[in-house]
């Protein structure tokens, strides 16, 4: 049973897995309590479990939590104090989400993009996660605000 | 705390816990008078409370699964009540939560319903609870005159003397009352909430990673389980398989009484749970657990070929429903048929337009899989959180397998990722629940995407055959029309009358054109996949029938779609909606080649909808550039929310009709994961513009309010393929366009 030492929304967090390739996303949400990362497909289909691992998008649902250690990990909690980022922002400005299962790995995509320098439109042909609600509309207007 | 309930009137129950509380009931597919019956302990579903710190609470029994519903019934509550939306807190209510008193029979959460059923009853609600609160300052200021006092946000102003009092002040006094009888409500032309796009109350929790789901359950001390079931409908476990050394148990799980359809017989063994201390080592486990199912013995003719054959055989020969007959799968019913006899009439006919066309399974692909937390103590309690459209039927679901009482259990409704119908279904809660029980501690079970995909309670698989004759000069005059798929109500055990399900043949009778003889009939399709309700349930396979044939009709007439359709329709709704959407979607702006417009109209839930879709490209590949759609749901209570739903399904009709299709080989569901059922991605997402019909000046109570949520799906099927007609001169009798479609990764 390895044990790791994870940076975690700027805290280091120390957790027991039976093996390495236990995915991140398991890891935060059944060992570290952080429920806002989502699981939808499993295979990297979706995007619903992103989230910033040294600031790039991965999809943790196949990210093995042995690759996280000694990285600083990113998660929708996280992300801003008091809803404060931008993205997060626009996405209430606009009253994007429906029933928000998907919305955390959204807004987490498109902080990637922006800590990628990217902006506006730009981000929006990057952003190709799945919404079953089917809000791409208003998620292209919040964007096209960042 | 007082709890003393005054029960004066009994449409509301009166309470003094922590200021003022009035509970009432809000009906969910009665009819409002059956909800005005009873307001009893067991019944109330719905709290307003309005505490002495002049806080305003409501408590609502009903889901929110994204369609906006608690921020709507704030919206309403505030209107009547005079105070601001933003001053109302919604809190999720449930069966048996104590808040002040027992929320009885929460609202089970169906047919877009949660708005409009509750509108009437929630305005006299916050106008009676409104008026005691006045009484109360009255009482205190010493003044009975009612014209000297008026209220501003929560304030209520004597004028006169100038004093005032707020809500909260007269709180405990006002409980004391009793509620009064067709208390005044606030005339339209002065709202302030109803009508308006007010910011919903769910959305900054779902920004943050704190909305909780029912997948985000925490309890001290919990397990984790995870569902297999047997891949093929109608199997059962051959014998109980052995616990892996690394996992605390592997429970065999069984189809409780109720929540089987289909292939799926009440205590049938047809999946395990495997129970470990996390998630993902549980999942690994339950794959490579080894596992022995016996297939039933029609195992071979569940698949698609096989359904097809069935339908197309019960298309032109089925034997017809006889009252209080047995009646099987396989019975034809008759819908609607005019006292002309319509097959006759098609002899007359100067041309007739026959087709047929097919309709697939299609799974419910929530975002959020389904799951459930229990926490079970024998003969003590059961606490169940689940993400549950069902609040009610779950309660009455605990006590049948528990034998706890109801004052033992409590239903925590999570937020739902996504409800769609079939989380109105509670199998998975009823798994969840024989895993606590057997392993006697809290547990969450978790079905994978993978089950989530293969053992859904689908749209039914439908074939329908149109058979259409026009006369000399372009008439309908003679209309026949067969539907031909399994029975959703039939599967929940309902006898069907002479029309048949109601659920299947909605939306193919009482068509708005003015047509010579017709005959609308429905045959009950035999096979055993579980179907459900999926968003708009019938309405989204008979429009795609119906205003396909209108197209074709039109083309045959060489007509105009929008024309032909406007000279046929008289109701003046009708018209209206049809107009505006053809305004909407530009359709009499030329186009240039290689782009084309196609137009559907249709109901469902008491409104009409129409839509323009305006796509490019060719028969490989086609791109959708732009939806208009309008609707007429008589009353919005908020305009945004309305937009956001109709969009949103524009992309869940979109998806079905492009790609949406599950297929069976021997019982088994064969696509799996999203790779192998493509949805469109947000670049792919077309400009959608909508238009909600004006509120009427003075609402009147008589005129029902239709629904909204699922009211985006039924007519983009129709319209796309009429569209892609005019592209290409094919005409695609058959859904989904790209079968064989699938996604990469990301
Ligand atoms: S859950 Fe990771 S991409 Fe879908
Ligand atoms: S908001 Fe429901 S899946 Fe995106």
């Amino acid at each position: 049973m390895p044990t790791y030492t994870l940076n975690v929304n700027g805290q280091n967090r120390t957790v027991t897995v039976s093996d390495g390739g236990m995915p991140l996303l398991w890891v935060l949400r059944d060992l570290l309590n952080l429920t806002g990362t989502k699981y939808g497909c499993g295979i990297e289909v979706c995007g619903a479990c992103t989230v910033l691992v040294d600031g790039q998008r991965e999809h943790s649902c196949v990210f093995d939590v042995s690759s996280a250690v000694g990285k600083n990990v990113v998660t929708i909690e996280g992300l801003s104090a008091n809803r404060s980022h931008p993205a997060q922002k626009a996405w209430i400005d606009n009253q994007v989400p429906q029933c928000g299962y998907c919305q955390p790995g959204m807004i987490m995509t498109v902080a990637g993009a922006m800590k990628a320098g990217h902006r506006g439109s730009e981000i929006q042909s990057e952003v190709k996660n799945l919404c079953v609600c089917g809000t791409y509309q208003r998620i292209k207007q919040a964007i096209s605000s960042l | 705390m007082d709890t003393a309930i005054n029960s004066s009137r009994r449409k509301f129950l009166v309470s003094s816990a922590g200021g003022f509380a009035l509970g009432f009931v809000l009906p969910e597919l009665l009819s409002i008078s059956e909800a005005d019956a009873a307001a009893t302990g067991t019944q109330v579903n719905t709290w307003l409370n309005i505490g002495t710190d002049n806080s305003i609470t409501l408590t609502v029994g009903a889901s929110e699964m994204g369609q906006g519903s608690f921020s709507g019934l704030a919206q309403i509550m505030a209107e009547d009540l005079m105070v601001d939306f933003a001053r109302i807190a919604t809190v999720q209510g449930g069966p048996t939560l104590a808040n002040p008193a027992p929320v009885g029979s929460a609202i089970n959460t169906v047919g877009s319903s949660v708005t409009r059923r509750n509108y009437w009853p929630l305005r006299d609600a916050a106008a009676s609870a409104r008026e005691m609160l006045i009484q109360a300052a009255m009482a205190r200021v010493g003044d009975a005159a009612r014209a000297n006092f008026s209220v501003t946000n929560g304030v209520i102003e004597h004028a006169p003397s100038g004093t005032t009092l707020t809500y909260g002040a007269v709180a405990a006094a006002a409980a004391l009352l009793s509620a009064p009888v067709n208390a005044p409500l606030v005339p339209d032309n002065t709202f302030k909430a109803i009508g308006r796009p007010l910011r919903r109350v769910d959305i900054p929790a779902k920004v943050d990673g704190s909305a909780k789901y029912g997948i985000d359950v925490r309890l001290p001390g919990m397990v984790y389980a995870v569902i297999k079931h047997c891949p093929n409908f109608g199997g059962k476990l051959a014998a109980t398989p052995v616990k892996p050394s690394n996992m605390i148990a592997v429970v065999p799980v069984s189809v409780a009484a109720g929540t089987g359809r289909g292939t799926e017989t009440t205590s049938m063994v047809n999946a395990v749970a495997v129970v470990g201390s996390n998630t993902w080592d549980t999942w690994q486990a339950a794959k490579r657990l080894s596992v022995k199912w016996t297939l039933p013995p029609n195992a071979s003719a569940l698949n698609d070929a096989q359904f097809l054959a069935d339908a197309q055989r019960l298309a032109t020969n089925a034997t017809p429903y006889v009252a209080g007959g047995a009646n099987p799968p396989g019975t034809l019913y008759t819908v609607e048929a005019s006292a002309t006899d319509a097959k006759a009439a098609l002899a007359n006919s100067a041309k007739v337009v026959d087709a047929t066309y097919t309709l697939p399974y299609v799974a419910h692909a929530c975002m959020e899989v389904l799951s459930c937390t229990v926490d079970y103590v024998p003969g003590v309690k059961c606490d169940v959180y689940a993400p549950t459209q069902s609040a009610r039927s779950v309660l009455a679901l605990v006590v049948s397998l528990t034998g706890l009482k109801e004052s033992q259990i409590k239903i925590n409704t999570t937020y739902l990722g996504g409800g769609l119908g079939r989380k109105a279904e509670t199998d998975f809660v009823s798994q969840a629940v024989q895993v606590a029980m057997a392993v006697k501690r809290p547990v969450q079970l978790f079905w994978p995407r993978e089950e989530d995909f293969t053992r859904d309670q689908y749209r039914p698989m439908a074939l329908i055959h149109a058979k259409v004759g026009l006369d000399v000069s372009g008439n309908v005059n003679a209309w026949t029309y067969r539907n031909v798929s399994p029975s959703i109500l039939g599967q929940r055990g309902s006898v069907l009358g002479a029309k048949g399900d109601s659920q299947a043949y909605e939306a193919s009778q009482d068509l708005p054109y003015a047509f010579g003889a017709r005959l609308t009939e429905w045959v009950s399709h035999p096979s055993p996949i579980p179907v459900g309700f999926w968003r708009s349930v019938g309405a989204s396979i008979n429009t795609f029938g119906v205003e396909s044939m209108i197209d074709e009709l039109a083309a045959a007439a060489r007509a105009d779609p929008y024309d032909f359709r406007r000279r046929r329709i008289t109701d003046p709704r009708w018209l209206a909606v049809l107009d505006a959407a053809a305004q909407l979607g530009n359709w009499s702006t030329p186009l240039p080649k290689g782009r084309a417009r196609g137009i559907a109209i249709g109901t469902a839930f008491g409104s009409i909808v129409a839509q323009v879709v305006e796509i490019s490209g060719s028969t490989s590949a086609i791109r959708i550039n732009r939806v208009a759609v309008v609707i007429d749901c008589y009353l919005s209570v908020n305009p945004d929310s309305v937009d956001a739903q109709l969009v949103g399904g524009v992309v869940h009709g979109l998806n079905a009709a492009l790609y949406g299709k599950q297929s069976f080989s021997q019982g088994a569901a064969q696509s799996r994961n999203f790779n192998r059922s493509r949805m469109i991605r947000p670049n792919e997402m077309p400009q959608v513009l909508t238009k909600i019909m004006p509120n009427p000046a003075v609402s009147d109570r008589s005129i029902a309010i239709g629904g909204v949520g699922e009211l985006g799906v039924p007519t983009l099927a129709p319209a796309l393929a009429n569209a892609y007609f005019k592209l290409t001169g094919v005409r695609q009798r058959s859904l989904p366009f790209f079968p064989n479609a699938t996604m990469g990764g990301l």
